[in-house]
């Protein structure tokens, strides 16, 4: 039996680590069945806090451990659960944002293909912590593997009492349903995620009220990312000081790292933070270098949202701390390399194409910037670039950047203004010369 | 969200903070919006309304704020304590340029052809903040299709909205109001990022009673309206307030008009709000139309061998004068009767009253003729209920609020419209108690549907329920116990068709209730046994004390019925009133006081020999066709003044044409018994003229003035409306007396006569705009009922009572799930009302297919 989907991981050489955890599974093809999950010590934890932890202790556990959202914000995840109000007489939610949409990630779907009950798991911990009774797993829409598996597992779970009423006789009641996207990149936003479960367009709400008090059907509700829930069980299971115990003092623990581009071993890793985006690339445990034995050119370290990095920075520590010194972001964690013969200004099309076609609509300044960026890239692509259009771009970035509700305005220009500030010769090349600096020619 | 402006409603905090250097104290969970507003500071906006949640989606009302590096947009950002606000800094200013840019940059800029100019909030903040010159140097997005591709791109989503998505600027104001605030959802956006339109849902359309508001909201061309659309440019019209002259809430609209015409080119909101929030119905946005129409009557007419021939006011006065005091000189003025329609002003109605009182000596006078065999007393358990204060505002501070007998978006829009806004922004539970499904119960947090002619019993079953659970006083419980409980809870749960479970849960939420209000209506004022009903509503009120923490009250329909009644101008005022009226005239008709019905009966018997109409049809509206019809036939001489031809003018010897509302200055009291003025329009079209003026005119050719001049006239009326026209509910519990219900197998389905969601009375079928959205009559069935009958939507339906029957077509009801029939009373292309009789509890009535 293969698995679904045939993702280079780290599995191996985490098995025995004492550390690294996310992955331990993954290459154990029955893993996703609750016999091979309970064998591993699943749902251990979700019994220890049913049976021994009182709510506010879990959120205590979790906030000690320094858990950060690894959804690309980085928000302690722990902080996030204590927002919801404890004297609210309303329902309490919890989502698990499984619409991993980033382009240049891909390591919450191998979780969830692979090791869907840690996210079960993760998610029942969560809403035990917060009082909730009814969570939600939101999974893309294009994931059919991992809908199918998420779904499997949960009805085993259901089945054997981990789900349902009065799990394990402790006479608390959980129900959970899984819901699909239908392929908007929007939907990986919290708010955007929140009205398309109720039914609305998936677009994004303004803040405040933050969904923590108002959200869901204006109830308190939690949006996780696969990945934080996932690490849950672990810090229940290890206690907070191990988890701690890994990374930087910051950014404690674990974190998935999808590496893609023109590398020689792309795939998804586990690594502590802190780790070396150089060793990431070039080890030949994990990326092997650059592919065809070219040079590095650039680096988006936290999927296409990101600033790009330049070669010089390659050596920083994967934290979301050094990332941000060094002008970029940590975000989900989808890396992607860029070897010399890359041309900036094709690549930059591409992104804001994508963005482009997922903005929401809803703010001006996305809704309409972004097309008009896409028209004066593409004109300058074309080769009918003018002289001022530079300075037009360094304008309309300026003009989105931060005015918009959601973080979608920003992560179509950071990426643009990057190049602009360190690949500007280039841009005014293909201005001047009406053709690429770079001989590009990948075939796709 | 809710919780703050619950706050901010109810005012519990304040907080000071420095909005341009002023420092401003507002209450807690103000946004920084309305703070600056507040002293005087208006920050432009385009996706702000004052009724609707913010969302933040314009970006133009940017400010900057002390400790935040980022531009924060004033609307949805919460103002605090020791905030340092600034609205008009370089970098706002800036925010906002380029805000206008990107907004622009797929506007088509068409201002010359596009309706909107003059009035377009786009055109106006581009002047003000924006560039003067483009930077976009690309073909615009331009949303064509070609199959339905019209001038300009336009396209019809509705019966009256012309869309224009190249305009539309996606403030979602269309999408929001109509979900947020009407609970409607055949509009919407659709496709992303720059391709977002708005457009109707697919295969619908955007037809719902509020629609209009939806252009009137639309900060750009992007939506219009063919009411308004290429007719005349804004700044040619001026604009006078009005009142509407449809709703019984008194719904504040502005007039715009333009003088050398003399003509009305639309209505909008005025907003009040104490009333309608800004919101209009399209009954209150189209219904002026009325105004305008070429059939109006233009000149007096006067029977001559059996036709209606044109007159001049001497001649059509002179007749009235022959044959009147004929009449009254041979059988006395008790033989002369007149119905008036409370829509009229209180000059108008005041006038009408004063001219049969002391001019014919005759107490013969009503202005309900749409409710069958009203008793001629005048302190009846119904009189009482419909004396009762109401506030339109409190609506949205109560906690709960439950309809009784009313089917909301068919009588009071307003009111709908205000219990909406409670549940939604201000966390109201609703209850909708009504004999079938009505609208209003989307919102509601339970709907009960009681079977049809039981409504006293389902208010006695609340008030068992509450003895039982003891929720209430229990003195006042061991004294209605008695009076009410011939029949048990689960007899009454039997012939209601309610559960136990239902009447307790209302007898909780009503003796839970913190602020209550309690609306009662339509359907329980129109009933023969309004009586009965609401002698259980005054034992209900008393028992769980619903007016010491809220509101109980009939609501009265039309726009000036509270003035009709505090005027006196049914045949048996209130007493207070009648006294008032006798100190002011020196006297007052001694003769038997004769109401609608007895009227009409007295015609029969040619008691009645001389009646005159004002502004009323009761041939349409007076519920038993071949009751009234076979009155108005008998009498001897019938004046009839309306704005139009109707099925009483054609009786009548002497037709004299009517002014619109729009046409004088007039005052109107709203349920609430608020005095409002509708001002002058325009001048009166054709030869018509005020009623005020015609009752003058009648008394004159007695040789009399009513009135000395128009002051002493607003004088006397002042006087009447000073009075406390309250009426005290019975000290005592009341003894509710029970009749079997008699089922009659051969009718089997029970049959409501109703306004159309998009019409009111008899006239609204003059506005072309209305009959865009309905222009004939149906019968509104539920799915289940019509599937019965095996009818489709559309196709035609025998409907047969025991007195008459009419065909017309099935419509599938998307409320209704019981077996009721629906049908709107204002065409008269059919003869709803010849199926009604005027003794009957439940209209019931049978129903067909009609074999192609």
């Amino acid at each position: 039996m293969t698995f679904y989907s045939p993702v280079v991981t780290n599995a191996k050489e985490i098995a025995g680590h004492e550390k690294l955890h996310l992955f331990e599974y993954v290459e154990d093809e029955k893993q996703y069945q609750l016999k091979r999950y309970l064998e591993h010590g699943g749902y251990a934890a979700w019994k220890t806090v049913l049976g021994k932890m009182k709510p506010e202790e879990v959120i205590e556990e979790v906030k000690k451990s320094g858990l950060r959202g690894r959804g690309g914000a980085g928000f302690p995840t722990g902080m996030k659960w204590s927002f919801v109000p404890k004297d609210s007489p309303k329902v309490r939610y919890l989502l698990c944002n499984a619409d991993e949409s980033e382009p240049g990630t891909c390591k919450d779907r191998v979780l969830m293909e692979r090791d869907p009950h840690v996210v079960i798991e993760g998610m029942a911990i969560g809403a035990y912590a917060i009082g909730c009774h009814l969570m939600f797993c939101y999974i893309r829409g294009e994931f059919h593997h991992s809908i199918e598996r998420i779904e499997k597992a949960m009805e085993e779970a259901y089945s054997k009492g981990h789900l349902g009423k009065n799990i394990y006789g402790s006479g608390y009641d959980l129900e959970m349903i899984v819901h699909t996207g239908a392929g908007a990149y929007m939907c990986g936003e919290e708010t955007g995620l929140i009205n398309s479960i109720e039914g609305e367009k998936g677009m994004a709400r303004i803040r405040p009220p933050f969904p923590a008090i108002e959200g869901l059907w204006e109830c308190p509700t939690i949006v996780n990312n696969v990945e934080s829930l996932a690490a849950v069980p672990h810090i229940i299971n290890r206690g907070a000081d191990w988890y701690r115990s890994m990374g930087t003092e910051k950014s404690a623990g674990t974190k998935l790292f999808s590496l893609s581009g023109h590398i020689n071993r792309p795939g998804n890793y586990e690594v502590e933070l802190g780790f070396s985006l150089q060793k990431l690339i070039y080890d030949a445990n994990y990326g092997n270098g650059i592919s065809d034995g070219k040079k590095l050119k650039a680096v988006i370290p936290g999927g296409v949202s990101t600033p790009f990095l330049t070669p010089d920075k390659v050596d920083v520590p994967l934290d979301y701390e050094s990332l941000t010194e060094a002008g970029s972001m940590l975000g989900s964690g989808g890396v992607i390399v860029l070897h010399e013969d890359t041309c900036i200004v094709w690549t930059i099309l591409k992104l804001i194409k994508f963005f482009r076609h997922e903005s929401c609509g809803k703010c001006t300044p996305c809704r309409e910037g972004t097309g008009w960026l896409e028209q004066i890239i593409q004109k300058i692509e074309d080769g009918r670039g003018g002289p001022d259009d530079l300075e037009k771009l360094d304008s309309i970035c300026g003009n989105i950047l931060g005015r918009t509700i959601c973080p979608l305005g920003d992560a179509a220009v950071m990426p643009i203004q990057s190049t602009l500030k360190h690949w500007r010769d280039e841009w005014q090349y293909h201005i001047e010369h009406k053709k690429c600096l770079v001989n590009q020619n990948f075939g796709f | 969200m809710a919780e703050a402006v619950k706050e901010k409603i109810l005012a519990v905090a304040t907080i000071t903070c420095t909005i341009d250097g002023q420092q401003i104290t507002v209450p807690k969970g103000t946004s920084v919006f309305y703070a600056a507003r507040q002293i005087g500071i208006v920050i432009p906006a385009f996706c702000n309304h004052d009724k609707l949640k913010p969302v933040g989606a314009c970006r133009m009302c940017y400010v900057e704020i002390e400790k935040m590096p980022k531009l924060q947009v004033s609307c949805a950002t919460t103002a605090t304590d020791g905030m340092v606000v600034s609205t008009n800094s370089q970098q706002v200013r800036e925010g906002r340029k380029a805000v206008i840019e990107f907004t622009l940059i797929n506007h088509p800029l068409d201002c010359p052809t596009c309706d909107k100019g003059g009035e377009c909030d786009l055109q106006d903040l581009t002047f003000s903040h924006g560039y003067d010159d483009s930077r976009f140097g690309f073909n615009k997005m331009r949303f064509i299709e070609e199959e339905k591709r019209d001038t300009f791109d336009d396209l019809k989503i509705g019966p009256e909205i012309v869309l224009n998505r190249n305009r539309c600027i996606l403030c979602y104001k269309c999408v929001r109001a109509n979900k947020e605030a009407f609970g409607e959802y055949d509009i919407g956006a659709f496709e992303r990022g720059d391709l977002t339109e708005i457009n109707a849902t697919p295969g619908g359309e955007v037809s719902n009673p509020f629609s209009g508001n939806l252009v009137e909201i639309c900060p750009v061309g992007a939506l219009t309206n063919s009411d308004w659309r290429y007719k005349i440019r804004v700044w040619l019209t001026k604009t006078v307030p009005s009142i509407c002259n449809f709703s019984g809430s008194g719904t504040n609209i502005t007039f715009y008009k333009e003088d050398h015409k003399n003509f009305v080119y639309r209505v909008t909101a005025r907003c009040n709000d104490a009333i309608d929030d800004g919101w209009l119905s399209d009954i209150t946005r189209y219904g002026y139309q009325i105004v305008n129409s070429e059939s109006r009557l233009k000149t007096p007419l006067i029977k001559k061998g059996g036709k209606q021939v044109k007159a001049s006011w001497d001649q059509a006065l002179a007749v009235i004068k022959k044959h009147m005091g004929e009449i009254k000189d041979q059988s006395g003025g008790v033989c002369i009767g007149g119905l008036i329609s409370p829509s009229l002003d209180n000059a108008s109605l005041y006038s009408f009253s004063k001219l049969f009182r002391t001019i014919f000596k005759s107490n013969n006078i009503d202005f309900r003729g749409d409710y069958r065999y009203l008793p001629s007393v005048t302190d009846s358990p119904f009189t009482i209920a419909a004396s009762q204060p109401f506030s339109i505002a409190d609506i949205e501070k109560s906690d709960v609020i439950i309809t009784f007998g009313t089917d909301l978006i068919r009588e009071h829009h307003n009111e709908y419209l205000k219990i909406r806004r409670a549940v939604n922004f201000f966390e109201a539970t609703a209850y909708s108690v009504n004999p079938y499904a009505v609208k209003t119960a989307d919102i509601a947090k339970s709907e009960m549907v009681y079977s049809p002619g039981t409504d006293e019993l389902v208010i006695n079953g609340i008030c068992l329920a509450a003895i039982e659970k003891k929720l209430v006083d229990s003195s006042a419980a061991a004294k209605l116990k008695p009076k009410i409980s011939k029949l048990s809870l689960s007899e009454l749960t039997k012939q209601t068709g309610l559960g136990k479970e239902q009447f307790k849960e209302l007898a909780e939420a009503i003796s839970s209730a913190k602020k209550i209000t309690f609306i009662v209506g339509e359907i329980v004022a129109r009933s023969l046994e309004r009586d009965k009903i609401c002698a259980a509503l005054s034992n209900l009120n008393k028992l769980f004390g619903v007016q010491d923490k809220g509101q109980l009250a009939v609501l009265s329909r039309y726009a000036n019925s509270k003035g009709a009644q505090k005027l006196g101008l049914s045949a048996t005022p209130y007493e207070i009133v009648k006294a008032e009226l006798k100190k002011i005239w020196g006297e007052y008709p001694d003769c038997q006081p004769r109401n609608t019905d007895s009227m009409i009966n007295l015609m029969k018997k040619e008691e009645i020999k001389g009646f005159i109409t004002v502004g009323t049809n009761p041939m349409r509206l007076y519920p038993d066709r071949g009751f009234a019809s076979e009155g108005l036939e008998h009498v001897d001489f019938l004046v009839a003044c309306d704005m139009f031809e109707t099925e009483t003018t054609e009786l009548a010897d002497v037709v004299l044409p009517l002014c619109s509302w729009a046409e004088y200055d007039g005052d109107y009291i709203n349920l609430e018994g608020k005095v409002q003025t509708g001002k002058q329009a325009i001048k009166p079209k054709y030869e018509a003229k005020a009623a005020f003026e015609i009752m003058e005119l009648i008394a004159s050719q007695s040789g009399v003035k009513l009135f000395e001049n128009e002051q002493s006239r607003n004088e006397e009326i002042e006087q009447l409306l000073s009075l406390n026209s309250v009426l005290p509910w019975p000290d005592d519990f009341l003894e509710i007396d029970y009749d079997k219900k008699s089922s009659r197998d051969d009718y089997p389905v029970p049959l409501f006569i109703c306004d159309d969601p998009h019409h009111s009375g008899h006239l609204t079928e003059k506005s072309p705009s209305l009959l865009n959205f309905s222009d004939s009559a149906y019968v509104e069935l539920s799915k289940g009922m019509a599937a019965k009958i095996g009818v489709a939507d559309g196709e035609p339906v025998r409907v047969e009572s025991p007195v008459g029957k009419i065909v017309v077509p099935a419509k599938i009801s998307r409320v209704l799930n019981s077996d009721v029939a629906i049908i709107p009373r204002n065409f008269s292309s059919t003869q709803t009302t010849s199926l009604l009789m005027r003794k009957k509890r439940v209209d019931s009535v049978k129903l067909t297919r009609v074999e192609e």
